[in-house]
This record gives structure tokens, sequence and C-alpha cells, in this order.
């Protein structure tokens, strides 16, 4: 979820008559409510405005990083674990630490897109690394359900890049 | 741009290549200066510490070393895409690796130490045992590179004067070494090493040096800025050591009189500035009975024991080497720095005495470190934290000072009695068997300490 995105949530709030929004993305979690005096309260799970925050502010609400606060202090906050994995699904993760982009060029069409048919050797993505664009292979036959990063977003390795039905 | 004082601040985020407690360390040094911290770290490092305290992390690979912290490609990639002004390399990984240095400083990133053409210079052990000499630093008398044949060897051996060491060219970590004490056996052991070599390394090129009996292990920390001001503060004395791995660090060193400390001293300075060093290092010398230094090696990095330092001088090494980067000149001169403390480092590893010091990863049940005044623990570990098995098995270091060498000792021994590590076998009895140990409280200790040690001590009384 990016600015561009929350902002239209608000619009869409203030434009109609709904008092709370809620959404929970891995990793991330959104809750707006109509305030007093009509305005927006927005409050989310990322803390800082890097793209990278730590993994304790990851998981918390309110985003301030207190790494050892409770019993067990780290286990429950890396973005690694996944949610219980459905079935048939898999993900394309990043190999490498740079730069997603969806298409070859900023004036082509994107390699994939949602319900994208991919054999193993289909280029779903490039990274862009040291000034070196890195196409990435599927590795997988399936079908892209989603892309999980947005254009242009830094990305590091084992990052979620697609979500994928295999078969 | 943040603005001190007359100073403006270049260096506003620092990405961290390294782990475990140097990571750590780094973190808090740059919360202190007010710097932004990028830690990058591989999929086994996910739970660890400096992880959760930086402000940014990057997942930079699995959990090899060398699919992570060795991928220079990865951390210059996570450097530009999260903006950094600065690497600190920490020690061992990259912190050596002059390609490194390079590729940061030809990214425009600055790399926390010396210039890649100080690292290249010191890490050729030939090339900067030539350049210390020709700046008038004593070196360990020997052959001018390999020998070629059996007359020359016994030529170089008769110049440099018996006992003499004959080692392989391409060994390393104690192996492919021969001692010989005179004309007659060197013969048959030159020719012992010759075939060992070959046999091990693939090459039975082979160099001779003058063999120094139970030398002291003694060396300077330098600390230099890029205006030319060069400073040591003081020595660290680093002879108890198993297979030459430090154990134990402490400062000052018991064997060295004010004179040689002041020699000593001047020296290191010396072999730092014939290398043009920037930065925090470290000049290594073999110290024999009779009190003469030889130059060994010069290690281009910040050490794991420079706690001992910090200790004894109170100046706080991190931050220096992060001030140095950022183009300070160092606000202190040679006769400013006071050696005020006694301290001693005992480095904790997750290793099980009683089996031969075999690594003992696994996950740490109870964590309880000791405090209370003079005690200093720099650890990375928690109760509940899983220790990986792929890197080393240093889990941390307890350093204790006092106003002298008495009050330092019976410190380390109290420390260690109150320092807990459940789950895991660590080398804390060890280390309390050495501070009740008579050779080590006499300040005896070379560096053939530990062999004796583990010889005569049943293990059951270290373990």
């Amino acid at each position: 979820m990016d600015l561009k995105q929350i902002k239209q949530i608000i619009d869409l709030m203030k434009r109609s008559e709904l008092t709370e929004f809620a959404v929970e993305e891995e990793g991330f979690k959104l809750k707006i409510r109509r305030g007093a005096n009509g305005v927006p309260i927005v409050s989310s799970g990322r803390g800082s405005n890097s793209p990278f925050p730590t993994l304790a502010e990851a998981g918390t609400s309110n985003g301030s990083a207190s790494p050892v606060s409770t019993a067990s202090p780290l286990t429950t906050n890396a973005p690694a674990a996944a949610p219980a994995e459905e079935a048939g699904i898999t993900y394309i993760k990043s190999p490498m630490v740079g730069t997603f982009y969806r298409s070859p060029s900023p004036e082509s069409k994107v390699f994939v897109e949602n319900g994208s048919k991919v054999a193993e050797n289909t280029v779903v993505c490039i990274i862009e690394a040291m000034k070196i664009m890195n196409e990435i292979q599927a590795e997988t036959k399936g079908v892209v359900v989603e892309a999980l990063v947005e254009n242009g977003q830094p990305v590091e390795y084992g990052q979620r890049l697609f979500k994928l039905k295999q078969g | 741009m943040r603005i001190s004082g007359f100073f403006v601040y270049m260096i506003q985020k620092i990405l961290i290549a390294n782990r475990g407690e140097i990571a750590l360390r780094i973190v808090r040094a740059c919360r202190e200066l007010g710097i932004k911290t990028l830690a990058v770290y591989s999929e086994a490092d996910v739970q660890s510490l400096h992880v959760q305290l930086a402000d940014e992390a990057i997942c930079i690979g699995g959990p090899k070393s060398s699919d992570s912290y060795l991928r220079s490609d990865r951390i210059i990639s996570a450097a530009e895409i999260a903006d950094v002004d600065a690497i600190h390399p920490g020690y061992g990984f990259l912190s050596e690796n002059a390609k490194f240095a390079e590729q940061c400083e030809s990214c425009n990133i600055k790399f926390i130490g010396p210039k890649s053409k100080s690292i290249k210079m010191m890490g050729d052990k030939s090339v900067a045992k030539d350049t210390v000499r020709k700046a008038g630093v004593p070196i360990v008398p020997g052959s001018d590179g390999p020998v070629e044949s059996e007359t020359e060897a016994v030529k170089v051996a008769r110049k440099v004067g018996y006992p003499v060491i004959i080692k392989a060219v391409a060994g390393g970590g104690g192996r492919g070494m021969r001692i010989a004490h005179n004309d007659v056996s060197f013969a048959k052991e030159y020719h012992v090493a010759r075939n060992e070599a070959e046999k091990a390394f693939g090459n039975g090129a082979v160099y001779i040096e003058r063999y120094i009996e139970r030398p002291r292990h003694i060396e300077f920390q330098i600390l230099a800025d890029s205006h030319g001001k060069v400073l040591h503060l003081g020595e660290r004395d680093c002879s108890v050591q198993r297979r030459h791995q430090k154990l134990i660090e402490e400062s000052p060193s018991p064997f060295l009189t004010p004179d040689l400390r002041k020699k000593m001293g001047k020296a290191a300075v010396r072999a730092a500035e014939s290398a043009e060093y920037e930065n925090a290092g470290t000049i290594e010398f073999l110290v024999d009975a009779k009190g003469n230094f030889f130059f060994i090696e010069m290690n281009t990095r910040i050490q794991v024991e420079h706690p001992v330092t910090e200790e004894v001088t109170g100046i706080d090494l991190i931050k220096q080497q992060i001030r140095v980067a950022n183009g300070e000149k160092l606000d202190f001169d040679q006769g400013d720095i006071k050696f005020e403390k006694h301290a001693i480092e005992c480095r904790i590893n997750a290793e099980d005495p009683a089996r031969n010091f075999a690594p003992s990863p696994g996950t740490i049940g109870l964590y309880y470190a000791p405090g209370g005044h003079g005690v200093r623990v720099d650890s990375h570990v928690y109760s509940g934290y899983t220790i990986p098995p792929y890197y080393d098995s240093m889990i941390g270091k307890l350093i204790c000072y006092g106003s002298n060498r008495k009050t330092a000792l019976e410190r380390s021994y109290r420390a260690l009695s109150e320092y807990l590590i459940r789950g895991i076998k660590t080398t804390i009895p060890l280390h309390k068997a050495i501070m009740s140990d008579p050779t080590f409280i006499e300040g005896k200790a070379t560096t053939a300490y530990m062999e004796d040690f583990l010889g005569r001590t049943p293990t059951d009384l270290f373990s």
C-alpha cells in the first residue's frame, strides 16, 4: 500500500458516510477513523518513513521501536514469518538487493499482469542493482495472482515480489 | 545536513556491514552521535539484536557468509537504495578487503577505515615487512621471500641465527612449519617441511625466519586522522591464545617496562606512517624474553579487543573512527593520552572446553550478565536467543578494569562467577580457571601458556 492509495481511501471516506476503515496486509496494518471534527485519523503500522523499517517496527501498530519489551521479544515480528500458506500458492522471491521494475523501460508494458501465465523462464520483472538491470525469471509454472511490490520500490534479498497460483 | 558547533556533519547514515557484538557496538556509537543506522543481515540473523535496534534493516542473503556478509555487491546495492553516506565494515568479513574499500570509494560511499591502498600494502605480509623495515621498524629476521635451494636456505639460517622456523609460503594458521635448532637438524627439517608443504598445500616453497621462543604477542593500537596526525593508544598483551586464536587480552602488558613501551610505541607510529595510514589500526609485535621486539603484521581494521584500550584510556574508538571518516581532526595529541586503568578482556565463546572446544550453538535459556563497578559486557545475545551455527563462536566479551592489575584480576574472577549462560556450553569456566592460575596471575604468560595450562590442568577444572 502506498501514499497514493491511502489518499484515495481518505477521499473515499470524506465523500461517504464511512466512519471507520481498516485493512491488514503482510507486515502492514492501517486503520482510519473519522475524527470528532470530521477529519480522518490515520494510524498505520509503519513507524518510520523509510522503506525498510526495522523488524520490531514492522509488526507493532504504534511504530515505536521497542525490541526487547516482551517475554519472547523478537519471535513474532519477523516479516519473513508467513501467514498460513494457502494451497497451491507460491511466491517469487527476490534473489538480490535493488530496485524493482515491472517493465523493461518506463514506456513499455509490464512484463506480467494479474492473470498472466508464466513458465520457468518467463521474465517477470527487472531488479536494478548497481546500475545493472537484472531480468528475474519466474522459475516455476503458474499464473500470476498479484504483484506484491510497487514499481520503482527498493527490495531486499528474499522479499516476496509476486504471488503465483502454481500449475 | 546537521550542524553541531562549528562542524557540518557529512555522515548522516551508516550501513553496518557486519553482525553480532561488533554490529551492536557500532549501532550504539552511531546512536550517541545522532547518526542513522542501516543493518544488513542474513536470513539466519533475523532475530539479531542489532537488526532490531538499527533504524533500518535490509536482508542481503542466505545464512552462509559467502551468500550474505561477504557479498559486496549486495551490500553496496543496499547502501545505494537506502542512500547511506558511509559503511562501517567492523572486523573480519570485508573489513580488510581492499577491493571492497575501492568499490566504496568509487561509489562515493565513505569506507570507515583506511584508504584501500593502505589495506593492500599491509595485506601482503612481505610488502608490509619491507615497508616498515625501511621506516626503521625491527622485523623478524629471515629470508627475502621463498628460498630456492637447500644451500641458500642454510646460508639464511646461519645469517639469521638459530633457532629458525621453516614456513610454507602457501601455509597459514600454524600449519606447514618446522623448527630447527642447529645446522645438523636443519637439513632434515628443511626437507620434511618442503614435503609436508607440497602434500598439504600443493606448493613446496618455504621461507626461513628466526624462531622466537616463547614470545609475547604485544600489539599497539593506532589512531590516525586524514590530516597527518598518527597516535598510539598504548599496547595490548594478547599472549593467551589457543591455536592462534586470542582468548584473553590485557593492557598494560605486565611484561613491558616504561622504556620498552616508549620505544615500541614510537616504532608502531612509524610503521603506521609508512603505510600512510588513516583511521584505527593495530601494529602487532612479538617480544622475546630479553625485550627484543619484532614487527609481524598490521591489522588495518578495528579489532575485537578494542574495548581493552577504551577502558584504559577512556577514548571511544568507534566514535573516533566515525569522526576521522567524517574528515575531522583528532582533537588530542600523544601527550594528552592517559593510561589510567588496567583492563582485562575475556572472550566468551559458545564452545565446550570438555570436548576439545567443539562449537556449542543452540538456544540460550537463561542469560544473566554481570555488572557493577569496573565491569563491561559487550554482547549481542539475550535470553531466548538462538546462536546460528554459520558464524564464529564468540558470543560476547567481558571487560573488567580497575586502577591496578590485581583489582582487574579479582574483578574478572568475580564477574565471571556471576555470569550465567544456560542452555549452551561456554568458555566461562575456562576463564575462571585461568584467572586463578599462578602463572597468569604473576603475569608470566607467553604464547606458549595455553598449551601448557591445558596440558597440566584436569578438564573438569575448566568446563
